[in-house]
């Protein structure tokens, strides 16, 4: 029964789980694994399934929290990957028009924009913007209130305008 | 016309009173080619959407994920043996407890055999040269004896005044216990 449940409803949750994972850390494998030792530990605590509500918010939160972790350990992780930003930075008086560099840059650009918000704004962002849940089941998952879903979203949002608009002016 | 909706549809994303569906058709649009100029500042937030949309896991994490869970279960039967099993605790006991036991008997039995090993076939030869070691013993034994009685004989010889000499030990000895508060003085 508990292998059946593991199948239907777990392992099909795992690519969300992993780009909330990358959304935090940034680093494919470092993700891979958060995923993977997270779903190991589901697994050898199906005894206790029974008690979990709500399976997929609780597969988001260990996410979540492992993930954080991993980044508090390895701080560096983070910013080894901002390092290609500050390698095109050098290029910003040659102007290419290339369409390629554009699209790099505005890549980077909205990295860079993503790194402004607040931990909490961040997670919003992704499982609404990336994995397109409703309110309701984000605040369920990140066990938060819907208004402060609601409150986190706007600002997110707001802030991520604001700083495309700067970005657009300053830049090209 | 489509413009017009789309321009109604991002201000209500900024104010966060778009579904999802309507945020699925703001990033149907951002991802096409043409964009007009007024909106392609906000391009960038769409793409990233739909290129973290596309990150999916690697093909082969079924399959390692599946040997890791494999590899816990056998370490976890492992353990589970290792500990809880009562018939193996005590089995374990019992070969320690045997094992120590023969190993300190042994070793006890090695120790004795050691101390009066057997050297000689023929008891006359043994009691000949047992003789012979304790008359070369006896010999040093007189030769240390004779020589102290030698030189006790030649001290008499000289004749000591023995009191003269004690008497000097004890001058010595009061000396030196009068040196002693002088040296602190001079500290």
């Amino acid at each position: 029964m508990n292998n059946d449940k593991f199948h239907q409803v777990i392992l099909p949750l795992k690519d969300k789980l992993y780009r909330l994972a990358l959304s935090i850390v940034r680093d494919e494998t470092e993700a891979e694994d958060i995923v993977q030792d997270v779903l190991l530990k589901l697994w050898s605590k199906r005894n206790e399934w029974n008690d979990i509500e709500n399976m997929e918010a609780y597969c988001y939160r260990s996410i979540k929290n492992l993930s954080f972790d991993r980044l508090t350990y390895n701080s560096l992780r983070k910013t080894d990957n901002i390092e290609p930003d500050k390698e095109h930075l050098a290029f910003v008086d040659n102007i290419t028009p290339h369409l390629e560099f554009v699209q790099q840059e505005q890549r980077s650009i909205i990295y860079k924009c993503i790194d402004e918000l607040s931990d909490n704004q961040k997670l919003v962002f992704q499982l609404r913007e990336v994995e397109g849940m409703s309110y309701r089941n984000i605040a369920e998952t990140l066990e938060i209130s819907e208004e402060l879903v609601k409150i986190s979203l706007f600002r997110a949002r707001k802030k991520l305008k604001e700083l495309l608009e700067k970005y657009n002016n300053d830049g090209i | 016309m489509e413009f017009e909706n789309i321009h109604t549809l991002i201000n209500k994303y900024w104010n966060c009173e778009t579904s999802t569906q309507e945020e699925q058709i703001l990033q149907d649009f951002f991802s096409q080619e043409e964009i007009p100029d007024e909106l392609k500042e906000y391009a960038p937030l769409f793409r990233y959407k739909k290129d973290s949309q596309s990150k999916t896991l690697s093909s082969d994490f079924d399959k390692r994920l599946s040997t890791a869970i494999r590899e816990q279960e056998k370490e976890n039967k492992y353990i589970t043996v290792k500990i809880f099993a009562p018939a193996l605790r005590i089995a374990a006991s019992v070969a320690l407890i045997t094992g120590l036991g023969i190993g300190i008997y042994l070793v006890a039995n090695q120790n004795k055999k050691n101390y009066f090993a057997e050297t000689y076939n023929d008891p006359n030869a043994a009691l000949k040269h047992a003789t012979f070691a304790l008359d070369k013993l006896s010999d040093a034994l007189k030769k240390g004896e004779e020589a102290s009685m030698e030189s006790l004989r030649e001290l008499e010889e000289l004749n000591l005044d023995w009191a003269a000499l004690d008497s000097l030990n004890m001058e010595q000895m009061e000396t030196n216990h009068s040196e002693i508060p002088v040296e602190t003085e001079n500290l």
